[in-house]
């Protein structure tokens, strides 16, 4: 009796008061919350750690300048407070002379003189002859003593590049990357026209790019909607025909095309043995290679959004429409084809943002007229050793793809360049 | 208990293993560096296997393409994974006056006389081989008249009609060019280096630019070549001998038009911890029993010259002459400064004026 009017007041759950219950509901989300974010935080991390971080330091090597300031302090100081103008006094040599000598024998001379032949060619010997002629102390006129040593110190070109890379940061990288240059009075202008280079693969980057971008899409789009189509075992084996090709190494799909195009090669030999040319085909070493080894590489990237979409639409669509009286290029043009439009965009992102990245297929089956720019990014991170123009490069190249894939969400609508 | 006591000895024993393994690897193995690919084989059969043989010293083989940036990253994080890298005489200059190899004094470790004749050792790197560069033609589908003789012959399309295979770098292409243009190869670097030489080059290349095929690898110049691509290309001894070997071709080379010649440097990585040893292996390499091993198989000429005589009879036929004035030596330091200062400005352009 007492136990069950004890439990009658007991309840199972102790009543809260009616006050704190949006506080619990509160609590509960704010547990929740914190569950979800240390379940996100391994990836948020990862990719703040390895992704954002490498990328904020790379774009910062491209207005980096570290070499003249550090290692010819004296001079930086010097050509800071100078206007630039006639030639530099007594002052600047002094303070050059000074700052050679304390490099001259270590590597920093040979680092100075790369960094600044990067801005004028032949910096680097004129700096390296200076310094070994120095005499061990000033005396008389600093500048006389220069001028003995090379004439070339009268140049305004000379203490132009000195003036301008003296400060921490530089435009340096920035304006190469554009083929423009600064001129010793500090106007930019354009690199005389033999030494332009960069705007042109920017251009010749993009239009590969795009056109990949298009013949891959012609081509992904009927072989996806077969496939959708196709029964499930059908399905299967296409799927595999289409990934097979996705798991070999792009150096060896790459080089098997220049097995099968080159003028000896299988497909020149074939149609010859058919009769439909009588000379080979030049379809290596160029554009044309370029484009046919690049959409094999990419296809992959475009079919399998495409039929991903394709395959969640209900064939109850299309039969409704027919049903109504639409015939079929109405059907497809009205109901298919805007149904399909995630995939197609998706795709043709996937496929143009990859092949904007491109060199090493271009390099083994194209010709000098058609390497991109990521080949000259590898040249210059590797062989070369000018970080900061490889660093204004990429930013540029990444400015260009950002830029087109805004104007493409503005056009069709962020939620639709998303993969599914 | 009993599953994690034995997990812990194994992960101890793992570790124990691992360290020692680590520390043996350590006091014992050499990582050298070189192009690798077939002319890499011939050096490690004929060079780096004896060595190990007779010194118990393992050697690592790594193998890179003479990007400077691969040097740079591991002296300036003092991660050095390479002891001993082989370079082209630019990158020889160029990463011994920016600290990444050890200066060395290498006539205390070989006899300088006989490095002499190639121009002797460098501030850090020691020459072990000789790389010329010369006018190749398929002697099987050119004969008599139609073989070509001389670089004017070769710029001759009207005449020798076909495609031309040049190398898509500057240095080499151009000092070919001021021979074509009439330069004797004892003047290219005089010229090349004096001004008015580049314009002069870059015009003369231009006059031929819409009928060459331009290679990226030595690989790929000789199957131009093979493949009947091209009717005469510029190509590399070692590549030829490997081409006419591994093919049973007759590729042949025309000496006698003037060609280029590059040294390869053995230099050793600065701040290497198996510094000695990395300097006992060179000297090795640079012996003239060990050059006339290597050579006779390899088929470049050997740098030192002492290791002439060694050599075959038949091998000593297929070099060029070493007392004609055909070939242009890439070395000196005119001939470096120059590349040095110009080289970043002058692939620019040539880069440009290629695809255009």
């Amino acid at each position: 009796m007492t136990m069950a009017a004890a439990s009658r007041e007991l309840p199972l759950v102790p009543a809260p008061p009616r006050s704190s219950l949006a506080a619990q509901v509160g609590a509960a989300e704010r547990r929740h919350l914190w569950r979800m974010l240390a379940l996100l935080a391994p990836s948020v991390l990862f990719t703040a750690l390895f992704f954002a971080a490498p990328l904020a330091l790379f774009m910062f090597r491209s207005v980096d300048n570290p070499e003249i300031p550090g290692h010819l302090p004296r001079t930086a100081a010097v050509m800071q407070g100078w206007s630039g103008e006639g030639e530099p006094n007594e002052a600047a040599f002094t303070a050059l002379a000074a700052d050679l000598r304390a490099i001259r024998e270590t590597p920093a001379l040979g680092l100075i003189g790369r960094r600044l032949n990067y801005a004028l060619p032949g910096f680097r010997g004129l700096l390296t002859r200076t310094a070994r002629r120095l005499p061990a102390e000033d005396a008389g006129s600093v500048k006389a003593a220069f001028l003995a040593i090379d004439q070339k110190w009268r140049d305004p070109a000379v203490w132009g590049v000195l003036h301008q890379q003296s400060g921490r940061l530089t435009s340096f990288y920035l304006l190469t990357a554009l083929d423009l240059e600064k001129s010793p009075e500090g106007e930019i202008r354009q690199v005389a026209p033999e030494q332009r280079i960069f705007i042109d693969l920017y251009g010749r980057t993009l239009t590969v790019s795009l056109g990949v971008t298009a013949l891959c899409l012609l081509i992904a789009y009927p072989v996806a909607a077969v496939m959708a189509r196709a029964g499930p075992r059908a399905a299967s084996w296409m799927l595999m025909l289409v990934l097979v090709p996705f798991w070999t190494s792009l150096l060896v799909r790459s080089t098997a095309w220049v097995i099968l195009l080159q003028n000896e090669g299988l497909v020149n030999k074939s149609l010859i043995a058919l009769g439909l040319i009588d000379k080979p085909l030049p379809l290596i070493f160029n554009r044309a290679g370029v484009f046919i080894a690049m959409v094999h590489v990419l296809l992959p990237y475009a079919i399998l959004p495409i039929y991903s979409v394709m395959k969640g639409i209900s064939g109850n669509h299309l039969r409704a429409a027919a049903s109504l009286g639409a015939p079929p290029l109405r059907v497809f043009r009205t109901v298919y084809l805007p149904l399909t439009l995630p995939g197609v965009v998706a795709g043709g992102t996937l496929v143009f943002v990859l092949s904007v990245g491109f060199y090493v297929t271009p390099a083994l089956v194209g010709g000098p007229g058609d390497q991109m720019i990521g080949y000259f990014i590898a040249y210059f991170t590797n062989s070369a050793v000018n970080w900061g123009l490889a660093s204004a490069l990429g930013a540029f190249l990444l400015l260009v793809v950002a830029l087109i894939y805004l104007a493409l969400g503005k056009l069709v609508g962020f939620d639709r360049l998303r993969v599914r | 208990m009993k599953i994690a006591a034995k997990a812990t000895i194994a992960i101890a024993l793992t570790l124990a293993l691992a360290g020692l393994g680590g520390q043996g690897a350590a006091a014992e193995t050499l990582t050298v560096v070189t192009q690798g690919g077939q002319p890499g084989d011939v050096q490690r059969k004929t060079v780096f296997e004896p060595f190990t043989a007779e010194t118990g010293t393992a050697i690592r083989l790594d193998t890179f393409n003479q990007e400077l940036a691969r040097i740079r990253t591991q002296v300036e994080t003092g991660n050095l994974v390479w002891d001993a890298v082989s370079l082209n005489p630019i990158n020889e200059a160029a990463g011994c006056e920016e600290g990444l190899l050890e200066k060395i004094d290498w006539s205390k470790h070989a006899d300088a006389k006989a490095f002499e004749a190639v121009g002797g050792f460098g501030a850090c790197g020691a020459p072990y081989l000789a790389s010329p560069g010369a006018l190749v033609y398929d002697s099987a589908k050119l004969t008599g008249d139609a073989a070509p003789k001389n670089w004017a012959d070769f710029w001759n399309v009207a005449k020798f009609p076909g495609k031309r295979a040049l190398m898509y770098q500057p240095d080499q292409t151009l000092e070919i060019a001021l021979m074509a243009d009439g330069v004797a190869p004892a003047d290219v670097v005089k010229v090349l280096t004096g001004p008015g030489g580049v314009d002069r080059a870059f015009k003369k290349l231009a006059e031929i630019k819409q009928h060459v095929k331009w290679w990226k690898s030595g690989d790929e110049s000789m199957q131009l070549l093979l493949t009947g691509e091209v009717a005469m290309g510029y190509g590399w001894l070692g590549r030829v001998n490997a081409a006419n070997a591994s093919n049973n071709r007759k590729l042949r080379i025309v000496w006698n038009a003037g060609y280029t010649n590059a040294l390869i440097y053995f230099g050793v990585m600065k701040g290497s911890p198996r510094k000695e040893a990395a300097i006992k292996l060179i000297a090795y390499q640079l012996s003239a029993p060990v050059q006339a091993r290597h050579m006779e198989q390899l088929g470049n000429p050997p740098a030192n010259t002492a290791a002439n005589p060694l050599l075959s009879e038949a091998r000593r036929a297929a070099l060029p002459d070493p007392a004609s004035r055909d070939g242009m030596m890439q070395a000196g330091s005119t001939y470096i400064n120059f590349w040095l200062d110009n080289g970043d400005a002058i692939r620019q352009r040539f880069a440009t004026f290629v695809a255009q």
